[in-house]
């Protein structure tokens, strides 16, 4: 598994990296850090994202009490790295004994470089933080984490405050359920030791059949690997209201697909409305 | 053991991830057999060595870490790569302290794992020379 962060110098982000952190020191994860200089032409990070970037990188490696972390630097090295166009210089680097930690700056339009990381690293999960409230804002530009979860090819984790995950609601609103969003529900659901509820979102006044079965489908997949699961069914004009109230303390998930039963009902970035109306953390599945 | 083909062994219960995991290495021209159940795992690698095996942990029966530590007593040599959907830092420490090549948690994408098994087949045929 391969874990994206993507920090900017803004508190939410130190609390994003916690979780990123305790991610990868479950599940051993290679890791991507990742700052955006918006704009672009420096070759050098501007001094606030400097600092924090150099912050997020101790605090993540200092991670591991005493000895036995897989990023710890031992492997040396000779590798080539472009220095201008055309010339490439010789260094001397050092690597991770067991699994890869990296820190990249990118430069220009933060949600095009980060989803242009993670498709180019291979990353299997992006974690990223942003602010609370309508606006959820990330390096100062607003829709950012909405534009990262709607178009990201992988699973999108966006954490909006430092609290204990203790149930995770998990919405389904059609059938496209990928293995790989199976699994990271459950890491997810293993490292936090929370509660899994899954939910099948239906029309008013109707029960999609489709739904329902694979509601039970899934249901049953979690119970035969050990997993306690609550499955309930809700109605999606219910949905927003539990968005802004009752899920407060828990990890919303919501798995994607091209028949989502919410995009027909809100077609106008459903993702995106989502992601900013809630105000708990978001785990978008692919 | 290690010849020119190297002999692969994948254990997982769900059959989904062995049907991607064989053809991805066999393209890499590795020798792969895979099987959903740890007792009929455990028969074939009693009847003759694997230079790897990719091992789930969570499975009905015996365990992907008990499968790991009966194979590793027949063949100390074998490289094993354990895989999971469960991981914690304790199963990972436990993984390494039980000498696993690497440790890799689902979800993954297949051109990690062929990475993993080409370094642990890199690792056996320079042992071999």
């Amino acid at each position: 598994m391969r874990i994206l962060f993507a920090g900017d110098e803004q508190p939410y982000s130190a609390y994003a990296l916690k979780e990123a952190a305790r991610l990868a020191m479950n599940t051993w994860a290679d890791v991507n850090l990742l700052g955006i200089q918006p704009g672009g032409g420096s070759a050098a990070p501007a001094p606030a994202l400097n600092l924090a970037l150099t912050s997020y990188r101790e605090t993540f490696l200092n991670s591991w009490e005493g000895e036995g972390s897989p990023y710890a630097k031992t492997n040396w090295q000779y590798e080539w790295f472009p220095v201008t166009e055309g010339v490439l210089e010789e260094r001397l680097v050092c690597r991770g004994s067991k699994k890869d930690f990296k820190v990249h700056l990118r430069l220009g339009n933060p949600a095009a470089g980060i989803l242009a990381e993670a498709r180019e690293e291979g990353c299997d999960l992006i974690v990223l933080g942003c602010s609370r409230g309508g606006a959820c804002q990330w390096a100062g530009s607003p829709g950012v984490p909405q534009k990262v979860a709607a178009d990201a090819d992988c699973s999108v984790l966006l954490v909006k405050e430092e609290q204990p995950i203790t149930r995770i609601l998990a919405c389904l609103d059609q059938t496209h359920v990928s293995q790989s969003s199976l699994e990271i529900l459950n890491q997810m659901v293993t490292i936090h030791e929370a509660q899994l509820e899954v939910i099948g979102l239906n029309p008013e006044g109707g029960l999609k059949k489709e739904v329902y079965t694979r509601l039970i489908e899934v249901g049953d997949y979690y119970q035969a690997r050990g997993i306690k699961v609550n499955t309930n069914i809700a109605e999606i004009a219910d949905f927003e209201s539990m968005l802004s109230g009752e899920a407060q303390q828990d990890l919303l998930a919501l798995w994607m697909g091209k028949k989502s039963l919410l995009q027909r009902f809100f077609p106008r970035d459903w993702v995106g409305r989502f992601v900013a109306k809630s105000q708990a953390s978001v785990l978008v599945m692919r | 053991m290690a010849q020119n083909k190297l002999r692969v062994l994948i254990l997982d219960d769900e059959p989904i991830v062995c049907k991607r995991l064989k053809p991805s290495l066999e393209k890499l021209g590795f020798e792969v057999d895979t099987f959903t159940r740890s007792f009929e795992a455990m028969q074939a690698v009693e009847k003759a060595a694997y230079d790897i095996i990719v091992t789930d942990l969570k499975m009905e029966g015996m365990d992907g870490m008990r499968f790991l530590q009966e194979a590793k007593k027949l063949y100390p040599e074998t490289e094993v790569i354990v895989i999971t959907g469960f991981a914690t830092m304790e199963t990972a420490k436990e993984s390494f302290k039980k000498g696993v090549f690497d440790f890799i948690a689902k979800p993954f994408n297949l051109n990690e794992i062929q990475k993993v098994v080409q370094r642990a087949a890199d690792k056996i045929r320079s042992a071999g020379q």
